[in-house]
């Protein structure tokens, strides 16, 4: 059911797919539009609220669709805007929400504007991109792409001038101190908008603005234009439409994307994603723990946007020297494993397979301060493929059943865009949606149970968040509160059987009601409240206290 | 006493003080669970009444037990009067959470009741609960009268309440109850009755009892004596005051297992309720009271925002229950400014119709399913007491009536999507 409030992305799950992933409807070996809407049943049976769409406008593919080549376009490949509408209106009819990727930064080097701008100063587009005659400025700028770009400038032979970049060569910055940028890139979001898009997911947000003598990262003026954005968009979309950061860095830096409530609605939390397999692996809370006091507040109507992974590497940028050298050895034994800065692996390989360790996991990305993200196929498992280069080993083709390219599509099996998973542990005849659908027990369905329970409380969107200090450090705990309501959520980190004592004396009197089961546990002492937890095993538990919610509306005691 | 469950044959200690008595003209069946504080006041109605009304009149008081641990049995059997002590079986929940009618496993203990009286060729039996407090002796005689005079062979209470007690009561199940049977009873599951021999007989018969531990054996009574073309009249009783420690008085709780009676005779019983087209009005014996409406502190607006939280919180179950015709009308029913909530009678039959549908093709699990219905329940009482409050108590009855008009309007509805 829709979430009407203006701030609905607080209490959102949402659901990360690439069109090209999920399910092919016109057999030809690519995932599309109409093959998307075909398969809203089965995300919002999920229990997801809302869908977030990797890049899905016309583009060269040098950069899996960041380098994007027309804002107003759908590629070809995934259908057409005709498509799109239909796909959003069917996700609205279903009270999901769609939220779509859209990079501010940069263009493709094939996109009309730069394709003018560097036919001549003269141009109309001339100022759109950061043109110069030297590749010296902004020096304090770091490269960020390391492994394949020496500089942030490229000479480009037509003008014979060096654009700046801060990605790719063939990935130009937009020039934002033009006032002719903003706006066409404010008519580009308003385009989506006006046809019903609930937001975007904001791309490589930190660079919009360069200076001399700067990081060219975060300034202020990047802030100034983001605000503008921001208010405009509030403005004409009555205030309901969300803008999702994407800004890889530590979360004091990322909190003045939210401003004072006027910029950003939501951001990644990208240092606590690795902090949860390091917790996972070493045993230990301290990692998920300590990156929570680095954490400052954030205002009242934003929200941290959490997920365990994503269509990148499990970045390990937020991470220090140490701690990366430990989830290398921990996470990605083969060397193949690594990319960049991270691991290009899925969930469940992560953790081999081991199905206590990916609810365990699951559990905390639900019960987080945050609104969690879940990316494609890890409801179910799905497994990945390291030697497909890249970062394509997480982006095969949704796993629907044991048919023929898993379901996805009816081609032959070279011409799908990338081989579906096919090893015998997380290949698509023992991982798919069909089978896990019939089977109570399975992933799929825990998963559905875990977010429904969630769903039934506003306290996991909404609540502050308290540890609690047990001295048996395998065992996470903590409580949520909002309003009247708290929540209590118990985690053992460990592989082996734990007991804990927690100090709940705060509560004596309150009733542990285990969500997921319904069941009442003993009522809390002042005297330490004892647990004992079952390998990775957790709870769930809303605190009931005696007169709790219990106000009475003045009809109980004769309502019979 | 023994701990035997209840059959068609007398547990042997019943049995033998049952052979001990004289055959009586009115058996009495007080059915307890730890009620020795209250006890004695059921104890002095009783006697009263009888004197008063039924002098010369050999009367038997029959305990039926759940297993009281206080004085509650002793206390009766002090009574003076000719006395059987029968301990039934109860389920162990229903002992630690007793259900809101005050007695786990009351369905055995009107069983045992049943039995009794009829052993003992008892020309009426009347059923008494042991904590209500605001029993009189004319309660004896409004409740037996009937059965000894006026033909009937099963009278049901009308209690005087204010005109705000009893929302669930009035606004679920009795519509609903009404809706399925064909009459128009005022309080279906309230405690108190009497029955006639011709329905200890017919009762005493039938092979189709609810298990014991269940809750819906009143409702089968009720619905099992209309469907056999007994007389069910109505007796207007006083005040229903209720001194108990272990009745719930949680609304969720009081709802699920209400409702889910209702619903588990539905589901059971079909024949009873399925081809049921007409209503007939119920006699009612008794002077006739409106009923009270002094002000009372109703939290109109919380109840309105626990709508609207179940809006948000159950849509989950509710899309698996309700109609998507329903649903789309519950959703729109606008919630933001209270004073001019309202929530449509025929909307509100659909919304229960949807409920009993959706418990009969279990679409979900059944408790989740009865307690999910709360805060639809409190913003249709909402509805009521904002829509009511301005107006007088006959106003507030007129508007009970359009609410079962409109269940029994509906009711092709749920036949039609039950089969």
């Amino acid at each position: 059911m829709k979430n009407t409030a203006r701030d609905w992305y607080k209490d959102a799950v949402f659901y990360e797919v690439h069109v090209k992933a999920f399910r092919d409807a016109n057999d030809d070996g690519i995932g599309d539009f109409a093959g998307l809407t075909e398969s809203l049943d089965y995300i919002q049976e999920l229990g997801v609220d809302c869908l977030w769409i990797l890049p899905m406008y016309p583009s060269p593919l040098r950069d899996d669709g960041y380098d994007i080549a027309d804002f107003y376009g759908i590629h070809p490949s995934y259908g057409t805007v005709e498509d799109f509408q239909k796909f959003l209106d069917a996700a609205h009819a279903r009270d999901l929400r769609v939220i779509a990727d859209l990079v501010m930064n940069h263009t493709s080097d094939q996109h009309p504007w730069f394709q003018s701008s560097r036919s001549s100063p003269a141009s109309p587009y001339a100022d759109y991109y950061v043109w110069s005659a030297s590749d010296r400025r902004f020096a304090d700028a770091r490269i960020i792409f390391v492994d394949t770009e020496k500089s942030n400038w490229t000479l480009d032979p037509t003008r014979r001038q060096y654009y700046w970049h801060r990605f790719f060569s063939h990935q130009p910055d937009l020039n934002y101190d033009n006032s002719a940028v903003r706006h066409a890139m404010l008519d580009v979001m308003r385009f989506w908008l006006d046809r019903g898009l609930d937001g975007f997911r904001c791309d490589a947000v930190p660079y919009l603005v360069e200076r001399e003598g700067t990081s060219c990262e975060n300034l202020p003026e990047t802030h100034a234009i983001l605000k503008e954005f921001r208010a405009v968009i509030d403005h004409e979309y009555g205030g309901d439409r969300v803008l999702l950061a994407e800004a890889n860095q530590w979360p004091e830096d990322v909190r003045p994307y939210f401003g004072d409530g006027d910029e950003f609605h939501m951001s990644f939390h990208f240092p606590l994603m690795p902090r949860l397999y390091l917790g996972l692996r070493l045993e230990d809370t301290r990692p998920i723990t300590d990156i929570f006091t680095h954490t400052p507040p954030i205002p009242p109507t934003c929200q941290w946007g959490l997920f365990l992974r994503n269509h990148d590497e499990l970045t390990l940028e937020m991470v220090t020297n140490e701690e990366r050298a430990f989830m290398y050895y921990a996470y990605a034994h083969d060397p193949d494993m690594k990319l960049n800065l991270g691991i290009r692996r899925r969930l469940a390989p992560l953790l081999d397979g081991d199905r206590r360790r990916v609810e365990l996991l699951n559990c905390l990305l639900l019960t987080l301060p945050g609104s969690p993200i879940i990316y494609y196929g890890d409801e179910i498992g799905m497994g990945d493929n390291v030697y497909l280069g890249d970062r394509n080993g997480v982006r095969t083709p949704m796993q629907w059943s044991r048919d023929r390219n898993a379901g996805f599509s009816s081609v032959e099996h070279g011409q799908l865009y990338l081989p579906v998973i096919a090893d015998p542990v997380y290949g698509y005849e023992a991982v798919n949606v069909a089978a896990q659908t019939r089977q109570p027990s399975s992933l799929l369905n825990t998963m559905r149970r875990l977010l429904a329970a969630r769903r039934t409380s506003s306290v996991f969107g909404r609540g502050s968040i308290e540890f609690l200090r047990p001295r048996n450090s395998k065992v996470l705990a903590y409580l949520r509160r909002h309003a009247r309501e708290t929540l209590l959520i118990v985690a053992n980190l460990s592989a082996a059987p734990q007991p804990v004592e927690l100090d709940l004396g705060a509560f004596a009197g309150a009733t542990p009601i285990e969500m997921l089961g319904g069941t009442t546990f003993p009522t809390i002492r002042t005297a330490p409240y004892f647990l004992s937890l079952g390998p990775h095993g957790f709870y769930w538990f809303g605190l009931e206290r005696p007169g709790d919610g219990d106000e009475p509306f003045g009809i109980e005691r004769t309502a019979i | 006493m023994s701990a035997v469950a209840v059959g068609p044959e007398l547990p042997p200690d019943v049995d033998r003080q049952v052979d001990g008595l004289a055959p009586a003209e009115l058996a009495v069946g007080v059915l307890t669970y730890n009620n020795a504080a209250t006890v004695p006041a059921v104890v002095e109605a009783v006697r009263g009444g009888l004197e008063k009304h039924f002098t010369g009149a050999r009367a038997v008081l029959i305990n039926a037990d759940a297993g009281s641990s206080d004085a509650t049995v002793d206390r009766l059997a002090d009574s003076g009067l000719p006395f059987v002590r029968a301990r039934h079986e109860a389920p162990a929940a229903q002992l630690g959470a007793v259900p809101f009618h005050g007695v786990p496993g009351r369905g055995a203990a009107l069983r045992l009741a049943v039995a009794v009286a009829r052993r003992l060729g008892a020309r009426a039996l009347l059923v008494l609960e042991a904590d209500v407090t605001s029993i009189t002796g004319d309660w004896l005689e409004r409740l037996l009268r009937p059965v000894l005079e006026g033909g009937a062979d099963l009278v049901m209470p009308i209690h005087a309440r204010h005109r705000y007690d009893g929302t669930i009561t009035n606004l679920v199940l009795a519509p609903l109850v009404g809706s399925l049977f064909g009459r128009r009873l005022h309080q279906p599951l309230s405690g108190p009755r009497a029955l006639s021999a011709r329905a200890l007989e017919r009762l005493g018969t039938e092979p189709r009892w609810p298990e014991s531990g269940r809750s819906t054996t009143d409702l089968w009574i009720a619905g099992t004596a209309i469907a056999e073309g007994l007389s069910v009249h109505e007796a207007r009783l006083g005040r229903w005051r209720v001194e108990s420690s272990t009745r719930s008085t949680d609304l969720p709780t009081m709802v699920a297992q209400t409702l889910g009676a209702v619903f588990a005779v539905m589901e059971d019983y079909e024949d009873l309720w399925l081809p049921t087209t007409n209503w007939l009005a119920v006699p009612a014996d008794g002077p006739p009271a409106l009923p009270s409406d002094e002000p009372v502190q109703i939290d109109v607006e919380r109840m309105v925002g626990a709508f609207t939280r179940g809006l948000r919180d159950l849509g989950t179950i509710w899309e698996h229950v309700l109609a998507p015709d329903t649903l789309g009308d519950v959703l729109s029913l606008g919630a933001d400014d209270v004073a001019r909530f309202r929530f449509p009678d025929d909307l509100w039959a659909r919304v229960v119709y949807d409920f009993a549908l959706g418990y009969h093709w279990s679409v979900v699990y059944r408790e989740h399913l009865l307690r999910s219905l709360v805060p639809l329940y409190l913003g249709r009482t909402a509805a009521y007491v904002l829509a009511t409050r301005p107006r007088d108590a006959a106003a507030s009855e007129e508007a009970l009536g359009v609410v079962a008009d409109a269940f029994e309007r509906e009711k092709p509805y749920l036949v039609d999507r039950w089969r």
